[in-house]
C-alpha cells in the first residue's frame, strides 16, 4: 500500500512539473497548440479512470439578481470506468451505472468510442427488465443528427467529446481575464462535413492559460444566436490533473440548466479489460467484486 | 368511467401540487435573450460536494428498491360485438381495474463474487377491479415471488442458482427464441413481453470467454403459462376447468445452452435446448366429464440470433427450428381445451426479422415480424382433418418512441397485429417523469378483430388507463 501511495505520489509530481513549465512558454503556443492541450487534460481525466458523478438538472430563473433553480433539482448520480486504448490512446471504452435515483438504479451502459471518423462507436445497454444486454442504435459518430443528451441532462454528448480538431477552424481571438483568472478567448469554427454534424456553428472558449481547462465555453447556432453556455467551477488538482470539478451547462433557449459535480475522480488506475466488456453489465457480483477491487486501489 | 377520471384528477392534482418550486423566483420565457452577463452563484449545487462525505456511509435499506403504483383502467366504448349472425354480445364501459400495488427489489452483493437478488410485488385490489368482483366485491390482496436468486461469479464463471429468467433472442417483444420463461398476460395493462415474464426456478452457469460467452441453464421444474385469472378480460368460463398439469411421478426438465460471441458492429449466438411449450394443450376429458386435460409438448429447438448495427439502423434477426413439437396447440391467455386434438408430431421452422431505426436522438422506430410454419404439415393427417395453424403464421410488432422534456416526457406508439391482418392492437402511451420520485402513465387502446381472430371479443374496444408510481 505505501508503495502504491509512493509512486502515485510520484506520478502526481511529475505530473504538476511537466505541467508548471507550460505558464512560461504559454505565450508562444497556437491556438491549435492550445486546444490539443485543452484535450489532453480532457482525455486524462476518463484514462484509466474511475469516477462518480452528480448529475442535478433544473428549470432555472433568476432571484435577487442570480441564476437559480425554479424548481427542485432532478439528481442522478453514477459511476464511471474508463480506459483508453488505440493508438496514442484516442479510442475509449468506459461503463457507467446509475447509481441513483431508485428507479434507474443499475441501469448500466457500456460504450466504446474510435477516434477514426470510418468507425462507428458501439453502445450496449442493460436493463434488467428487458434481462439481457442489447445492442443501441445509437447512431455513428457520422450521424446526421443533434448529439444525444448524458442521461437526460442539457450535456450532450458533443459537449464531451475530445477529437477530431481537424474539423475546426480554430482562433486565437483575445487574451483576458474569467474570474478573475488569465484565459485565452479561443473561438472554433466546425468545417462544412463537422457542422452538419453539430448543433453548434460557433464555439467560444475561455481556456485558462495555467491550468488548460475550460472557465467558459459559450455555443452559437447557425444564425450567431448563443444557444448555450458552460461555466466551469472548483478548478482543482484531481490527482495530478486540473479539473473543473463542477461544471454548469446552461441552455438559453429551454431555460434549464445542468450541473456535473465530479465527487470523485480518481486516474492511474488499473483497470482490467475485462472489465470494459458486457460481463459487467449482466454479472452484478463480478461488477460489484470489481469494483471493490478498484476502489480499494484508491485507498 | 367517470369516477376513474375523478380519481385520476386528484391524485393528479396532489402530485403536481407545486411543492417542488421555489418561492420568489422570476421564471423566464423559454428563449430570452441573455445580451450581457448574468450573474451565476456555483454554490447553488455547493451541497452535492457537502454529500460526498456521506457517501461511504452505506444503509442496508440501499439494497432495496420499492416502487409503489396506484392504476386505474377500463374499457371506455359502450358496444356491441357481434359473434354469430344475430348474436352480440354487450360490451359495456366499465372500470376493470382500481389496484394498489407494491414492487420490492432487492439487490446485496454481500460478500466478494456473492450477490442474492430478490424481487416480490403485493396488489391490493380495490373497489371494481375485476378481482374485487371476483371475489364476491371485497378487497383482495394478492402477492408474488419474482425474483430469489445467489448467484457466485468467479475468474470467468458465474453461478446462478434460484427463480430468474433467461431470454434469448435479439428480435424485441416477439422473438421466435424468447421462449425459455413462462408468461402472463393477465389484462391489458400487460402489453409488452418484458411485463409478462415469469421467473422460473432454474440453475444457470455463464462462462466468460476471451473471445466469446456461453451460457448454460437447467430448469428441473418447468413451470407452464396460468391459465387466465377469473374476472380477466381474458377470462371466458371454459365448458371445462383449465387445471395445473399433474406431474405425478414424471420428471420433467428442461436445458439447454447458447454461445454469444461479439463482432466490430455486430453480435451472433447459436443456441440448442431442450424444452417444453409454455402453453399447456388442453383436451376435453374423457367420456366429457371432469376437468380438462393438461399435455405437455416437449421439442428440440436449434437456434440462431445475430444483430448488426449500421449507423443509425440495427437490424436484428432470430431463427429457430423446434423438432417434434406437437402440432396441434393453441396459443393464447385465454386457452380452452380441444374437442379432438390431432397427437401429430412435427418440425417447426420460425424466424423473426427487426430492425430498429434511430430517427434521431429522441425517437426510434422498430419493426419486428414473426413468422412460423410448420414442415410437411398435412403428412400424417386424416381426411378431413385440419391443423389449428396452417401454413404460415405469426404476427408483427411495430412501435415508436419520442424522448421529450429531457427524457421526461415518454410518448409511445405501438401496432400489434398477426399475419393473416385478423386483428390490430393499436396503442398510444406517454410517460411523464414528474421528479425523482413520483411519474405518472397513461394508455390508450384500440382493438380491431374479425371473426378469425381470438381477439373477435375485444373487437372495438377502446381500453384507456392511468398509473401513478412512487419509486425510492
Amino acid at each position: 500500500m505505501q508503495n502504491n501511495i509512493l509512486s502515485r505520489g510520484l506520478v502526481s509530481l511529475i505530473v504538476v512539473l511537466f505541467l508548471l513549465p507550460l505558464q512560461s512558454i504559454a505565450q508562444d503556443l497556437s491556438a491549435r497548440e492550445i486546444m490539443e492541450k485543452l484535450e489532453d487534460t480532457r482525455r486524462a481525466t476518463s484514462n484509466s479512470a474511475l469516477s462518480r458523478m452528480q448529475l442535478s438538472t433544473c428549470k432555472f430563473g433568476v432571484r435577487e439578481g442570480k441564476i437559480t433553480c425554479a424548481e427542485r433539482p432532478r439528481v442522478k448520480s453514477l459511476e464511471s470506468v474508463g480506459k483508453g486504448y488505440g493508438l496514442n490512446l484516442k479510442d475509449t471504452r468506459s461503463v457507467a451505472i446509475l447509481l441513483d435515483p431508485p428507479a434507474e438504479r443499475g441501469i448500466g451502459m457500456l460504450s466504446f468510442s474510435y477516434d477514426e471518423g470510418a468507425r462507428d462507436n458501439e453502445t450496449w445497454l442493460y436493463l434488467s427488465a428487458l434481462g439481457r444486454v442489447k445492442r443501441l442504435a445509437s447512431g455513428s459518430s457520422d450521424d446526421e443528427t443533434e448529439p444525444g443528451s448524458l442521461f437526460g441532462s442539457e450535456f450532450s454528448t458533443e459537449d464531451q467529446d475530445t477529437g477530431k480538431l481537424d474539423e475546426y477552424e480554430i482562433n486565437l481571438l483575445e487574451e483576458t481575464l474569467e474570474s478573475g483568472r488569465e484565459v485565452w478567448k479561443i473561438e472554433t469554427i466546425p468545417n462544412e462535413k463537422r457542422a452538419r454534424q453539430s448543433r453548434y456553428s460557433r464555439t467560444v472558449l475561455y481556456v485558462d492559460k495555467e491550468r488548460f481547462v475550460e472557465l467558459r465555453v459559450e455555443m452559437y447556432d447557425q444564425y450567431g444566436k448563443e444557444i448555450k453556455r458552460m461555466l466551469g467551477a472548483r478548478v482543482e488538482l484531481m490527482n495530478g490533473i486540473w479539473v473543473a470539478r463542477s461544471t454548469t451547462i446552461m441552455n438559453l433557449v429551454t431555460n434549464r440548466l445542468s450541473n456535473m459535480a465530479f465527487l470523485e475522480m480518481h486516474t492511474g488506475i488499473d483497470v482490467p479489460d475485462e472489465f470494459l466488456t458486457q460481463r459487467t453489465l449482466t454479472d452484478a457480483a463480478f461488477r460489484e467484486t470489481e469494483l471493490e477491487k478498484l476502489r480499494a486501489q484508491i485507498d | 368511467m367517470k369516477k376513474l377520471a375523478g380519481l385520476a384528477a386528484t391524485t393528479l392534482l396532489v402530485v403536481l401540487n407545486p411543492a417542488n418550486a421555489q418561492d420568489n423566483v422570476l421564471i423566464l420565457d423559454n428563449d430570452v435573450p441573455f445580451d450581457g452577463d448574468f450573474i451565476f452563484d456555483d454554490d447553488l449545487f455547493g451541497g452535492a460536494f457537502d454529500e460526498n462525505s456521506s457517501a461511504n456511509t452505506r444503509s442496508w435499506l440501499d439494497d432495496f428498491t420499492i416502487k409503489i403504483s396506484q392504476q386505474f383502467s377500463g374499457q371506455a366504448n359502450n358496444h356491441g360485438v357481434k359473434i354469430t349472425p344475430g348474436f352480440s354480445i354487450p360490451r359495456e364501459a366499465e372500470l376493470e381495474t382500481n389496484r394498489l400495488g407494491a414492487n420490492i427489489r432487492y439487490q446485496n452483493a454481500f460478500a466478494p463474487g456473492w450477490l442474492l437478488q430478490a424481487s416480490a410485488q403485493i396488489r391490493i385490489y380495490l373497489n371494481n377491479d375485476y378481482q374485487y368482483r371476483a371475489e364476491g366485491d371485497s378487497v383482495d390482496i394478492e402477492s408474488r415471488g419474482n425474483e430469489f436468486f445467489l448467484q457466485r461469479s468467479f475468474d470467468q464463471h458465474s453461478i446462478k442458482l434460484g427463480r430468474q429468467t433467461v431470454v434469448w433472442g435479439e428480435t424485441s417483444g416477439n422473438s421466435v427464441l424468447d421462449v425459455i420463461n413462462t408468461t402472463e398476460f393477465r389484462d391489458f395493462n400487460i402489453i409488452d413481453i418484458e411485463d409478462a415474464r415469469l421467473n422460473q426456478w432454474m440453475l444457470v452457469w455463464d462462462y466468460f470467454g476471451e473471445n466469446s460467452n456461453f451460457s448454460s441453464f437447467v430448469n428441473l421444474y418447468p413451470e407452464f403459462n396460468p391459465a387466465a385469472v377469473r374476472g380477466s378480460p381474458f377470462f371466458f368460463e371454459p365448458e371445462f376447468n383449465l387445471t395445473d398439469y399433474d406431474r405425478d411421478s414424471s420428471m420433467l426438465f428442461e436445458a439447454g445452452t447458447q454461445w454469444r460471441k461479439s463482432f466490430e458492429g455486430s453480435d451472433i449466438s447459436f443456441m440448442v435446448a431442450y424444452l417444453y411449450e409454455n402453453q399447456l394443450r388442453y383436451e376435453d376429458p374423457a367420456m366429457r366429464i371432469g376437468d380438462a386435460a393438461a399435455k405437455t409438448n416437449d421439442f428440440f429447438l436449434l437456434g440462431f440470433s445475430a444483430n448488426r448495427a449500421i449507423g443509425k439502423l440495427l437490424l436484428n434477426f432470430d431463427l429457430a427450428y423446434s423438432h417434434d413439437v406437437l402440432a396441434d396447440s393453441f396459443n393464447f391467455p385465454g386457452t380452452a381445451s380441444l374437442a379432438n386434438p390431432i397427437n401429430l408430431k412435427k418440425d417447426q421452422i420460425g424466424s423473426s426479422l427487426g430492425f430498429e431505426y434511430a430517427i434521431s436522438n429522441e425517437q426510434t422506430v422498430s419493426l419486428g415480424i414473426q413468422a412460423q410454419m410448420l414442415l410437411d404439415e398435412d403428412e400424417g393427417l386424416l381426411p378431413g382433418q385440419s391443423l389449428i395453424n396452417e401454413g404460415v403464421f405469426g404476427s408483427w410488432l411495430m412501435r415508436y418512441s419520442n424522448t421529450l422534456m429531457n427524457n421526461d416526457l415518454v410518448i409511445s406508439s405501438t401496432l400489434q397485429g398477426d399475419l393473416a391482418a385478423n386483428s390490430l392492437l393499436a396503442l398510444l402511451g406517454a410517460e411523464y417523469t414528474i421528479n425523482d420520485n413520483w411519474s405518472i402513465g397513461g394508455q390508450i387502446i384500440n382493438i380491431t378483430s374479425n371473426d378469425e381472430s381470438p381477439l373477435l371479443i375485444f373487437a372495438e374496444d377502446v381500453r384507456l388507463s392511468v398509473t401513478l408510481t412512487y419509486s425510492f
